[in-house]
């Protein structure tokens, strides 16, 4: 039974569906279908960082941002052919994310989100302000990307390289996550000082969480600067990140399947909303509030329930047993009793 | 000189309104420990409901104001009981700063939904005439004297609430200290209520008196938050004088960078005053530095 | 074993898989989808909601208003008109996405819209993939229908023509000194590229170059600087706020040059009221691409049609914008015969010369193959005596 309806069975029958879907749907179902892939990987980035390592971190958006304009920037400045120019954009991204563990060391809570919030802001800024490099406001189209000598355009060559990666990355994060790498995320997470007292580096440890969610999310960039075929700073804004959270959190935190669930179902559940003309905006934003405010585990937690075979190691600690917030366990700086 | 000066009127009275902001982030912040990101949208709100009252039904200013206010603190009264509450009872930190996160952006929706099909950008006839008049050789608008002259007032009353009355003392007791103010028999969770009620009711003040100097838009909510918690985080987001002083603070950097440096620097130099003090000087200007106990 | 046994199936499902995407194309009439015996499907986008959404969703109605009227009298060649609508959100994933959800999956015969100027050009290379023709209506980038596309034609004015009428408006009017003052978004960049390339051209030398946010509240540092320069003509870039903004912020000081706008400001009555000074906009004119203000006495059926149908909306220029692309939209497909398939439309709309519509200012030319800007003419519009008019 397990192997039927288990977290196994799950990922293969739903990659197995994305692998045959451009061959069933029309361009357009191919192309949300691509952005399932892509959203599947940001959100298994930053889980890493919010749900295991509980760095509030506000930057991905840009991070995705940055792996976009670097791959699309080093085809177009200087003739790079893709499979030279994604990585690029993926290292860029990992490492100015890492950079944004150094500020993660000294504050946590509010004071990282809107620190990692204002470097969000300004890099969008540097986006739209630094024409002579980034093309301004307006954007740019980056060279056609020529996957020879595969027999594939850049459409197919596309999805099946978002495929293949998203499947890898998917790998890599549930093999790090029951690793001892895992275990020390969570114990940042669960306190940082008793974390220290054990012996785990946090500088160590957080520019790891940093310097992964940042590489997952420029991977994403990369491959969503050649799923569209053009780069502005308008796709990097708040409510992108507002959708990467409400994927994290719609799956479950501190899940990596639950990444997956959740990246999938956002992806359908703004297709439904365009679908029905319905504001984004409310729609994301009350999911955030109504998942957090009863769920914020996310569905994998009814998953677990209900169904054999969805364990992961870590578990997610469900917010009934959690203290209070006065009593938090990551606040910046606060008196207690 | 007189390029100074001009930078430096509108800097102040632009402070003046981030600092009316930063004073509901602080005060927020101080009794509950989190920072209200959806603050932001309280303003707007503030500033549409007092649309509503004074353009759209035609009712005088003073009077919209005040409603406008009452209905701020009504809504921070709801906001508190539907999202606050529940979250604070059981979630962590991360997962009631992305609660507030959503509920912003519920808010923006709602608004942009409600008004939006008004136009973009609705106009707010001036409370007084709009012609500038001439202090000490400036010309000012006398909007701009109006919203710094009740700005000072509004927050001179929030010190005396703070200060002088019950209600007051209970928040800052609640604040300095929740375990002991519950031992000694303070309701926190009314005291979290009003505070959040306060703190809505300023934001929308300051919505309000800001309108006809600027138009109202749903965006309008997350712009002023980010540069209210940069004048927040520069005074310090412990301290209320740290919040007015910040506020004026930030308001005459931006136009003195924007007059002096680089006219696109506007609109980022919150974001750098952000990243510096964080990076450099956490606690801000007169936040206190808190002991973290294990 | 378990491992080589899935990576196995998956395997064979992606050589499956593959082979079925890469296989013949489907038989799919692309020249004649969205066409049924009494139907065609026009699809649209833009912006729903948010600050541009007069752009979108109004120039939608407009349109909606003429379909209405057309198919009032029997349609087209018997085949009513039905609008599919698209919300891009202004932005370039939502135009792509847009576009592909038309052309694909909704399946329509051809797209009347573009709203935002960054996002309609992000949808290019994807209109020009699809071949689906495509009229812009509200969109004013030349790049997006420069250089010529086969099946992308515009009857809105573009930046370009407009930015060199601001310059040769200003220069009639005798200015020495020019300023201009911009937003630094995609909009204002396609304008003021082919502005700076004509100020070059004519050797002319800005006394000031400013940027002002399309967000901004105060413009005290940009109004000292343009007080302190002496300009006597300022081009403004800029949406109808921050255009307020800074109009206000300079009469505050004392400033009070030529102010040249541009048909983002294009609605007198509401600027005037974002101003919110007496007499502000004495020395204010501004370009239109519509030939009437709503209010006056021949755009009244067109208000009626459009608050029967909308009874939220009042007639606005944005509407308009909707109504004359509308209009020769219908034209095209009139002319393209009862036969119709995609590129005896793309050829009708070639034909249209000296076409008069009642929104537009001048007549509508499409000289293709050399142009697709069929909207050469824009009018200037003032204050006399407190009435807005054209400028003859």
């Amino acid at each position: 039974m397990r192997h039927l309806v288990g977290k196994r069975a799950f990922i293969v029958a739903l990659f197995g569906a994305l692998l045959l879907a451009p061959s069933v749907t029309n361009q357009y179902q191919t192309f949300v279908a691509n952005l399932i892939l892509l959203y599947i990987i940001l959100s298994l980035g930053l889980n890493l960082l919010i749900g295991f390592a509980g760095q509030l971190a506000l930057s991905n958006a840009a991070m995705y941002g940055i792996g976009a304009y670097g791959t699309g920037l080093m085809m177009a400045h200087f003739g790079f052919p893709y499979w030279a120019a994604a990585p690029c954009g993926a290292l860029l991204a990992m490492g100015l994310g890492t950079l944004l563990a150094l500020p993660a060391l000294r504050l946590s809570g509010i004071y990282l989100a809107l620190a990692t919030l204002a470097f969000a802001q300004f890099t969008y800024w540097v986006m739209t302000h630094w024409t002579d490099v980034t093309f301004g406001a307006g954007g740019f189209v980056p060279p056609r990307i020529d996957f020879s000598p595969l027999p594939v355009n850049q459409e197919q060559g596309i999805y099946y390289l978002s495929w293949i990666l998203a499947l890898l990355l998917y790998v890599v994060a549930r093999r790090a996550m029951e690793s001892p790498v895992g275990r020390a995320f969570v114990a940042i997470r669960d306190g940082e000082v008793a974390a220290q007292s054990l012996g785990i580096d946090l500088l160590r440890y957080k520019s790891l969480a940093f310097a992964m969610s940042g590489f997952y999310a420029g991977v994403a960039g990369a491959l969503y600067c050649g799923l569209l075929g053009f780069v502005g700073p308008e796709s990097f804004d708040l409510l992108q990140m507002i959708l990467h959270k409400g994927a994290v959190v719609l799956g479950g935190m501190g899940s990596v399947v639950g990444s997956v669930i959740g990246g999938t179902l956002l992806t359908v559940l703004v297709e439904i909303t365009k679908e029905a003309k319905f504001s984004i905006e409310i729609a994301f934003g009350g999911l955030l509030v109504v998942f957090v405010l009863f769920q914020p585990s996310g569905l994998i937690v009814f998953i677990r329930k209900w169904l054999p075979g969805w364990d992961e190691r870590l578990h997610y600690v469900p917010p009934g047993t959690a203290p209070p917030v006065q009593a938090a366990r990551t606040a910046a700086a606060e008196g207690d009793d | 000189m007189e390029y100074f000066s001009y930078l430096m009127a509108t800097g102040i009275s632009t402070g003046a309104l981030y600092a009316l902001v930063a004073l509901g982030i602080v005060v927020i912040y101080k009794s509950t420990q989190v920072v209200n990101f959806a603050h932001g949208e309280m303003f707007m709100l503030g500033g549409y409901l007092g649309y509503t009252f004074h353009v759209m039904l035609g009712w005088p200013y003073l009077l919209s104001f005040l409603l406008a206010v009452g209905a701020g603190f009504v809504l921070g009264l709801a906001v508190d009981r539907v999202a606050f509450r529940p979250l604070m009872q059981r979630q962590t930190m991360v997962s009631v700063l992305l609660a507030m996160i959503g509920l912003s952006f519920v808010l923006k929706g709602v608004a942009r939904w409600l008004w939006g099909g008004k136009g973009d950008y609705l106009s707010f006839p001036p409370l007084v005439s709009p012609t500038p008049i001439s202090f000490g050789g400036i010309m000012v608008m006398s909007q701009q004297l109006v919203v710094l002259g009740a700005a000072c007032l509004v927050m001179a009353a929030f010190a005396v609430f703070f200060k002088f009355t019950r209600a007051g003392r209970f928040m800052q007791a609640t604040a300095d200290n929740p375990k002991a103010a519950k031992l000694v028999g303070l309701r926190t969770d009314r005291v979290y209520m009003y505070t959040f009620a306060v703190g809505s009711a300023v934001a929308a003040a300051a919505a309000v008196l800001m309108a006809p100097l600027t138009l109202l838009y749903p965006d309008i909510g997350f712009a002023l938050f980010i540069k209210a918690f940069a004048a927040a985080v520069l005074g310090g987001l412990t301290s209320i004088p740290g919040a007015v002083v910040g506020g004026f603070l930030i308001g005459i950097i931006e136009q003195l960078a924007a007059g002096y440096i680089h006219s696109s620097l506007q609109e980022v130099a919150a974001f750098v005053v952000i990243m510096l003090v964080l990076t450099f000087i956490p606690t801000g200007l007169f936040g206190q530095r808190r002991l973290r106990k294990v | 074993m378990k491992s080589t046994r899935i990576i196995a199936s998956l395997a064979t499902a992606g050589v499956i898989g593959f082979a079925l995407a890469a296989g013949p194309v489907r038989a799919q009439d692309a020249q004649t989808q969205g066409i049924s015996s009494n139907e065609i499907r026009i699809g649209a986008y833009g912006p729903f909601a948010g600050p541009v959404y007069m752009y979108g969703k109004l120039a939608m109605n407009g349109v909606e208003a003429v379909f209405d009227k057309v198919n009032e009298a029997g349609g087209v060649h018997g085949r009513k008109l039905v609008l599919v609508r698209e919300d891009d959100n202004c932005k370039p994933e939502g135009a792509i996405g847009a576009v592909k959800k038309l052309a694909y999956d909704a399946k329509v015969f051809a797209i009347i819209g573009g709203a935002c100027s960054n996002s309609t050009l992000a949808s290019v290379p994807e209109l020009e993939k699809s071949g689906i023709p495509m009229v812009v209506n509200s969109a004013v980038a030349d790049a997006i229908s420069d250089p010529v596309r086969k099946n992308i034609y515009t009857t809105m004015i573009t930046s370009s023509v407009e930015s060199r009428a601001q310059v040769d408006y200003a220069l009639a009017k005798g200015a020495k000194k020019i300023a201009v003052v911009r937003m630094t978004d995609a909009w204002a960049m396609a304008r003021w590229n082919p502005l700076e390339a004509y100020l070059k051209a004519k050797g002319i030398t800005l006394v000031e170059d400013l940027e002002l946010g399309v967000d901004a509240n105060d413009a005290t540092p940009q109004a000292l600087k343009l007080k302190a320069s002496g300009a006597d003509a300022v081009i403004l870039v800029l949406y109808p706020k921050p255009a307020a903004v800074l109009i206000r912020d300079s009469l505050k000081i004392g400033g009070n040059p030529l102010w040249v706008g541009q048909t983002a400001i294009n609605d007198f009555t509401a600027f005037n009221k974002q101003v919110g000074v007496p007499g502000a906009l004495a020395r204010f004119a501004t370009i239109t691409s519509t030939a009437y203000q709503p209010t006056d006495p021949e755009m009244k059926d067109w208000a009626e049609r459009l608050k029967k149908l909308f009874p939220n909306d009042e007639l606005s220029t944005f509407n308009m914008n909707g109504i004359g692309s509308a209009q020769v939209l219908v034209e095209g497909l009139e002319r393209a015969g009862k036969d119709l398939t995609r590129d005896k439309f793309l050829a009708a709309m070639g034909t249209i010369k000296n076409f008069n519509v009642d929104a537009y200012a001048g007549p509508i030319t499409c000289d293709s193959p050399k142009s697709h800007q069929c909207n050469q003419a824009p009018g200037w519009l003032v204050l006399e005596d407190g009435k807005v008019v054209r400028e003859k």
